[in-house]
């Protein structure tokens, strides 16, 4: 950011900053996640958060007294205090600092600079502006953005905000704006932000600081305003209105209010009564001593982690009993997403048939287009969030989705007389179905379905006619070179080159969920928030296409003619599976196919009883089957509002091949990429591989993290009293404002450390990757996710900070064991609360399978 | 048969104080207690259908015991049961009995799991109570019930501005509705000179002979029960208190707000229909606020774009057409209609969540964009008019702050010259006259003795405004609300033939009461705590417990069921003579506002986001 050195009011300087700070989360149909705080992301780590802390009274760390307890159950470890202690002080300086972390007592207050400007009007002039101001305009906005929960649409909504509601006020007989000066500023057309912000700010200097109050007052609000605005299309109806418009009603709004309460013109504007000069907001942030208690502390619980996740990678050698390049004669491969929900499921088909061999790749599987199922009105983007394709993949027609309706959803009911016929014959069938959907929960129209993303056996156009055909400037379907190269470059990212057993499963990944608002942050994040099933089912079609093979042949990569890839995607929900084309398949794989779909059963069995240990409503220690079918159920009860668990607790990442982690128990914690540094010795290959780890998994994890430490501003609170507005966005009240970020039960199971990414090649050849590209270099350099590249030759691993690699040696000297993993899970313990203290218990640690 | 009666209302109160023993994590229990409630009430129903229908289905009526006895007065708890109840009740055991069943996992977890099943098992005690009430004091003492923890249901997320703020709104409505149930008890009780019972009501009435008639009360009696059932049920020109409410877990609001808790006015309407079933003014107006309801929530349903609200109003427009058919008599389709409505809406709003996917679903493959709108046409102007006051739910959120809260604030800051220490000089040493003199009073000459009460109720009533509009010490308020509550007793020491016992019961309750309070305030300014009531001070985050003792302080100050004050209050209503208007007037004003400020005081010391930021604290706005 540029520095403020003048107080000149510049109106589109002000308006980029604004968006800038403003929370960019788009309407919930999509769910992205990226850094909560990406505003300050220019920063190091702990610079940006206690300045957004400073600026906006976010609590950015877990809270120091917080940390002590940990300190006091072992899970921060002194050791580890102490070495960090060591790092950032000097050994002399131990013992004071240790003293200071233990024991000294600090003022932890925080006075966030936001605010105070327009506090004024409640202790100057004793009005509580927000209140006369916040509910109707939320109710306007809501109505204006509404995409259908209404059934009567803001009128004249194509003139734009201020347009709409400037010809509203001309031909109703009613209004919005009463006083006769707000009625003549709302009409003039001519107006500036500046006219305005002179009647209630006064004074030029105090104009930003006055419009940073206001915004932040609902950050929810201006922010998804800003969002529609810059990306039109993240609304499928959509609608004509900017932050500038939103700020000049609402300033009109506010002398309305004020003139009515304290008279027209009857009032100065706040620069004539304040008595402090204007404040800078974006000043830097004192670093005080406190701040670095908490960072020395933030330090070491994410170490206390780490260490113990390197000690278990030096200890796992000895303990390996195969690995993949042992496997003689591979039944069968299948590439996961890289999520991190993957790592049990994969460990799971790994035990459960000894000769499998399973590899993680980003879920978008390389292949990135936009997808128009048949009858649909529009097209859904299915790449990373900041990837945009060129490619359309269609549904043949077969006639339009059928989902049949759900009587007790229809907005008849909200009419008078059909309302009047419909409680009385419909009434009595809620209570009945409202029995079923307690006892017998079973999925439904109104449950969203990571199968029914696609049609099971459409046909997708995939090949592009030739010359290939466009609409809407998008090219239907991939020519032969571009199918080959995508297939590729992800087979030869993840080092699958040579070794090809006959079948390839290619496992997307989804979410069911009832009544969960926040279902796209369960599906792909690769896929920008949507079921993997396609892209999974589009390269598979890619890799099995006889001329794809025949180019990819002469470029030095042999498929054998038998070998076969297979569409799939695993609903992490409800862990159930889905192959698509199997049907296809040649009757000697056919066979084999029903065999490794048993294993994938018996592997999802185990799966589902794994994450059932976090699940209060489930018995970890009960019949497998009925376990399996108790995580089915939750996945379409109502009542449920923790389907699954997310991301929750993710911290690691591997870039390397599976042998670096088998055998290691990692707690579903660890995204892992496949990438074989051996095929890759001077790193061409892997700057794309690592190039999308720190947005994606970086993202999720910062996202994580700061709504976890602060589940108020920065997530979105509980999710049991949301309401839904305009199905864009929760609120809590009816007048409340959005709740952007993720809600509390999402978050309670995390522990807000930052991302480890662990990259298995030489330190240099990994320092000059990703010192290839400034903004990917920025990620490690400002600490926004750790690095640790892990030398293939020695195992050592080598720290990255200062923008150098350094060796760290683990502290921890053992590694917990477990020969059984069923008796791992089922002794783990609960929580007790979702407090961090005792939430954090319910992770477990690094462990060896010895089985 | 009736001998079962007096069990459904032990089995709730039992269950909700049972459900304070186990701490917050032993969710189990917790739950195990509610659903035991429920399904002993449930399968106590099904005996009593059986029975009740072998015996033809006669009212059933349980004749209690005196709560309190004195020389002119009574409390006598009394239970009723016909196929009002047996409809009401029916729906109300399986409506909660499936939300418990849905809360049991969707509260899991929550910093309030136990609170939420106290409030639901106390609310539910409550509704009991009315559905089974004999008469009107046990209706009132369920009533009471209800708004209690309406309040608690609706502030459950305490740390937070709105809730609180909503729920001091909806409980300051409620808290008129109270009163005015208050108001026609004490007519009722001048009309009949006894506690007229609903089996009386329902059974003794000569066919089609109004029961009441030529006098005034013809007029005042109605009128208060439908001021009363009005608010309950959300009828104009107080809807907009229901979409309001909804700030609780969904589940908690579907059930409540959604459709037991407004279903209570009906239910009040159909109990009182043989009062007024032959007053045909007071059927026009019945009807004609039903249809107006009706209408005017339809067209807000129409335009909510948050789906809660939408539910709410459809719910409120349903609720009107059913007042219209209590009016028309056609009671079985209102209890048919009822049932329907509570099933229905309970469900959407459970669902709520679903409507986001399921709705954008619906778009991604149907959406065509509407029609614009002109505004050429006088029609068209009107159109876009109707949408306007729809989208603002035709001013009834600002109305209700402009006729309750505005005058209020007026008069209390008309009075800023008097302040709390000057009140307290003054009045004190004035009351402590009147209680010399009121043993003397034998002597004081007529003409003084006529309007003495009316003055010192005048001075209470002086005193509330003052408490309820006070921004500084939380103590003055305090002392004020007290002071109010002194002359309250005193001035019905001077109406009658003076009783100490009765007087000295209602100060017994609030002796302790205040003792508490200050204790309270003590205990925070001790640690330098702000106890200043010109903000939410959110004390509760960090005492919990002295927010709990607070707060039954702060009950009994207002005379909740079972306190000493509350039968104190129900007496002295009972000393107020019947053409006494204006001292039952400011008497009931005065109960009113006391209630309200001490809703203040105990909201804005321990509830709201908490003043110290340490940590997470929650925005204003949401």
């Amino acid at each position: 950011m540029e520095k403020h050195s003048s107080r000149i009011f510049n109106e589109a300087h002000v308006l980029h900053q604004l968006e800038h700070y403003l929370p960019s989360q788009t309407p919930l149909k999509d769910f992205v996640h990226h850094n909560s705080l990406h505003a300050f992301q220019d920063q190091k780590f702990y610079d940006a958060i206690f300045k957004a802390s400073k600026m906006f009274g976010f609590q950015v760390t877990i809270q120091l007294n917080e940390f002590r307890k940990l300190y006091k159950i072992n899970r921060i470890r002194r050791e580890i205090l102490e070495s960090v202690i060591k790092e950032r002080k000097g050994e002399q300086h131990l013992d004071a600092w240790l003293q200071k972390a233990l024991q000294q007592q600090y003022d932890y207050n925080i006075e966030p600079r936001i605010g105070r400007l327009r506090a004024l009007w409640k202790s100057h002039y004793h009005i509580d502006l927000d209140n006369l101001v916040q509910p109707l305009l939320f109710r306007i906005l809501c109505s204006f953005l509404d995409q259908g929960v209404a059934l009567w649409n803001f009128p004249f909504e194509e003139k734009g905000l201020l347009g709409a509601i400037r010809t509203l006020e001309q031909n109703s007989f009613a209004g919005f704006i009463h006083g006769k000066r707000a009625r003549k500023l709302l009409m003039d057309s001519s107006l500036e932000l500046a006219d305005l912000l002179k009647i209630v700010a006064g004074d030029e200097a105090f104009f930003e600081q006055y419009l940073f109050d206001q915004q932040f007052a609902h950050r929810g609000w201006s922010g998804m305003v800003a969002t529609v605005e810059h990306r039109p299309e993240s609304l499928l109806y959509a609608k004509n209105i900017s932050l500038r418009e939103l700020i000049h009603l609402e300033l009109i709004m506010e002398i309305d209010a004020l003139d009515r309460a304290l008279g027209t013109e009857k009032w100065q504007p706040l620069a004539l009564v304040a008595q402090a000069e204007p404040m800078d907001l974006f000043a830097e942030a004192a670093i005080s001593e406190f701040h670095e208690v908490l960072m020395i502390w933030q330090d070491a619980f994410e170490w206390s982690y780490y260490d113990e996740v390197l000690a278990g990678l030096q200890h796992l050698k000895g303990f390996q009993s195969q690995t993949d390049e042992d496997i003689k004669d591979v039944s069968f491969q299948a590439i996961f997403c890289i999520d991190e929900r993957e790592d049990s499921l994969r460990r799971h088909i790994e035990m459960v048939d000894k000769r499998s061999e399973t590899l993680g790749a980003p879920g978008f599987f390389g292949v990135e287009f936009f997808f128009q199922p048949s009858g649909g009105k529009f097209y859904e983007k299915l790449c990373p969030a900041p990837v945009t394709p060129k490619y359309l993949i269609k549904e043949k027609e077969t006639g339009p989705h059928h989902r049949k309706r759900e009587l007790l959803y229809t907005k008849r009911s909200h009419t008078m007389l059909q309302g009047f016929v419909i409680t009385l014959s419909l009434g009595l069938w809620a209570a009945v179905k409202l029995f079923l959907d307690l006892f017998r929960p079973k999925m439904s129209p109104a449950i969203s379905d990571a199968f029914a993303h696609m049609n099971m056996d459409a046909e997708l156009q995939i090949e592009s006619a030739d010359p290939p055909t466009m609409e809407n400037g998008l090219q239907l379907g991939f020519t032969v070179t571009e199918m080959a190269d995508r297939v590729e470059n992800l087979l030869r990212g993840i080092g699958m080159a040579e070794r090809f057993a006959r079948i390839v499963y290619m496992v997307g990944h989804g979410s069911s969920s009832a009544n969960n608002p926040h279902h796209g942050a369960h599906d792909c994040g690769a896929c920008s928030g949507r079921p993997g099933a396609v892209n999974a089912r589009v390269f598979a079609f890619m890799a099995n296409h006889a001329k794809v093979r025949e180019l990819l042949s002469a470029r030095g990569m042999h498929i054998p003619a038998g070998t076969r890839f297979v569409g799939a995607l695993h609903d992490t929900a409800a862990d159930e599976i889905a192959f698509y084309d199997a049907d296809v398949l040649p009757q000697q794989l056919a066979k084999a196919h029903e065999q490794h779909q048993n294993a994938f059963e018996e592997a999802l069995n185990l799966n589902a009883k794994e994450r059932s240990r976090r699940f209060a409503s489930i018995d970890t220690q009960a019949d497998i089957k009925k376990v399996r079918e108790a995580i089915r159920r939750r996945s379409v009860s109502y009542f449920e509002p923790r389907p699954e668990l997310g991301h929750g607790t993710n911290a690691l990442c591997f870039v390397g091949h599976r042998g670096l982690t088998k055998g290691l128990f990692f707690d579903r914690r660890a995204f892992m990429n496949s990438y074989d540094y051996r095929t890759d010795p001077d790193g061409r290959l892997l700057l794309n591989v690592i190039r999308p780890l720190p947005i994606v998994c970086g993202g999720i994890n910062l996202e994580y993290y700061f709504s976890r430490v602060d589940n108020y501003k920065l997530g979105a609170g509980t999710k049991l009293p949301h309401n839904v507005m305009g199905l864009i966005g929760v609120a809590n009240s009816s007048d409340g404002d959005l709740r952007p970020g993720l809600p509390l039960q999402m978050i309670e199971v995390h522990d807000p450390v930052r991302l480890l990414i662990l990259v298995e090649h030489y330190p240099d050849v990994v320092l000059k990757t990703i010192g290839a590209q400034d903004d990917l270099y920025d990620w490690f350099k400002d600490e926004w996710v750790h690095l640790v590249a892990i030398h293939p030759d020695t195992n050592d691993f080598y720290y990255f900070k200062n923008e150098a690699f350094y060796l760290y040696k683990p502290v921890k000297e053992s590694v917990e064991r477990a020969d059984d993993v069923h008796y791992l899970l089922e002794s783990a313990k609960e929580m007790e609360t979702n407090y961090i203290v005792d939430a954090t218990q319910e992770n477990l640690p690094v462990h060896i399978l010895t089985e | 048969m009736h001998h079962l009666l007096p069990f459904f209302l032990i089995v709730p109160l039992a269950g909700f104080l049972l459900s304070l023993i186990p701490s917050n994590q032993q969710e189990k229990p917790i739950f195990r207690i509610a659903a035991g409630v429920v399904l002993t009430h449930f399968a106590l129903l099904v005996a009593l259908l059986i029975g009740w229908g072998m015996a033809g289905f006669e009212d059933l009526h349980w004749k209690g015991f005196d709560l309190y006895e004195a020389r002119s007065a009574h409390f006598t708890i009394d239970l009723f049961f016909d196929r009002t109840t047996a409809v009401y009740f029916s729906v109300t055991v399986i409506l909660t009995f499936m939300v418990l069943m849905f809360s049991r996992f969707y509260i899991h977890r929550e910093k309030g799991y136990k609170r939420f099943f106290n409030n639901i098992l106390f609310f539910y005690s409550g509704l009991t109570t009315i559905l089974f009430a004999g008469n009107f004091e046990t209706l009132l003492i369920g009533w009471e019930i209800i708004g209690v923890s309406s309040f608690f249901l609706i502030a459950y997320y305490r740390d937070r501005y709105l809730p609180v703020k909503n729920a001091l709104k909806v409980v300051s409505l409620y808290r008129v509705a109270d009163v005015f149930l208050l108001y026609a008890i004490w007519l009722c009780h001048h009309y009949f000179h006894k506690s007229i019972t609903f089996f009386d009501l329902n059974n003794l009435m000569p066919a089609d002979t109004p029961l009441i008639f030529g006098t005034v009360f013809e007029i005042t009696i109605p009128m208060a029960f439908y001021v009363v059932a009005m608010v309950k049920s959300a009828q104009l020109p107080f809807s907009s208190w229901l979409p309001r409410a909804m700030e609780g877990p969904t589940s908690s609001s579907a059930i409540f707000y959604g459709s037991l808790s407004v279903h209570i006015g009906i239910f009040l309407l159909i109990r009182t229909y043989p009062l007024w079933h032959t007053s045909t003014w007071f059927l026009v107006l019945l009807a004609f606020t039903g249809i107006a309801t009706s209408v005017v929530a339809t067209l807000v349903a129409r335009v909510q774009a948050t789906v809660k609200t939408q539910i709410a109003y459809s719910s409120i427009a349903q609720i009107g057409i059913m007042v219209v058919e209590v009016a028309l008599g056609w009671h079985t389709l209102a209890l048919f209609h009822f049932a329907g409505n509570a099933f229905l809406r309970t469900y959407q709003l459970l669902v709520s969540p679903s409507v986001l996917s399921y709705l954008i679903h619906d778009q991604f493959f149907h959406f065509t964009p509407p029609q614009h709108q002109k505004a050429d046409t006088f029609w068209e102007k009107l159109k876009v008019t109707v949408y306007m006051l729809s989208l603002k739910e035709w001013n009834l959120d600002t109305l209700m702050y402009r006729l309750l809260w505005m005058p209020l604030k007026m008069i209390g800051n008309s009075i800023t010259f008097m302040t709390a220490r000057m009140a307290v000089w003054i009045f004190v040493p004035l009351y402590v006259a009147g209680v010399v003199l009121v043993f003397q009073r034998e002597e004081l000459p007529q003409m003084l003795l006529r309007w003495l009460p009316t003055a010192l109720a005048f001075i209470s009533l002086l005193m509330i405004i003052k408490a309820f509009v006070k921004r500084n010490e939380a103590r003055n308020a305090w002392s004020l609300v007290i002071v109010s509550q002194l002359f309250v007793g005193l001035a019905i020491a001077y109406n009658e033939q003076f009783d100490p016992a009765q007087v000295l019961l209602f100060y017994s309750g609030i002796s302790i009461s205040a003792a508490i309070g200050y204790r309270t305030f003590y205990i925070l300014e001790k640690s330098g705590e702000s106890t200043m009531l010109d903000r939410f001070q959110g004390h509760s985050y960090e005492r919990p417990r002295l927010s709990v003792a607070f707060l039954i302080a702060g009950l009994g100050l207002i005379g909740f069921p079972i306190t000493p004050t509350f039968i104190g209050e129900d007496l002295i209503l009972g000393h107020v003579h019947q053409n006494q208007y204006l001292l039952a007037a400011m008497i009931g004003l005065t109960l009113i506002l006391d209630g309200l400020a001490v809703y203040r005081i105990y909201a804005r010391l321990f509830l709201g986001p908490h003043e110290k930021t340490y940590h997470e604290i929650a925005y204003r706005s949401s």
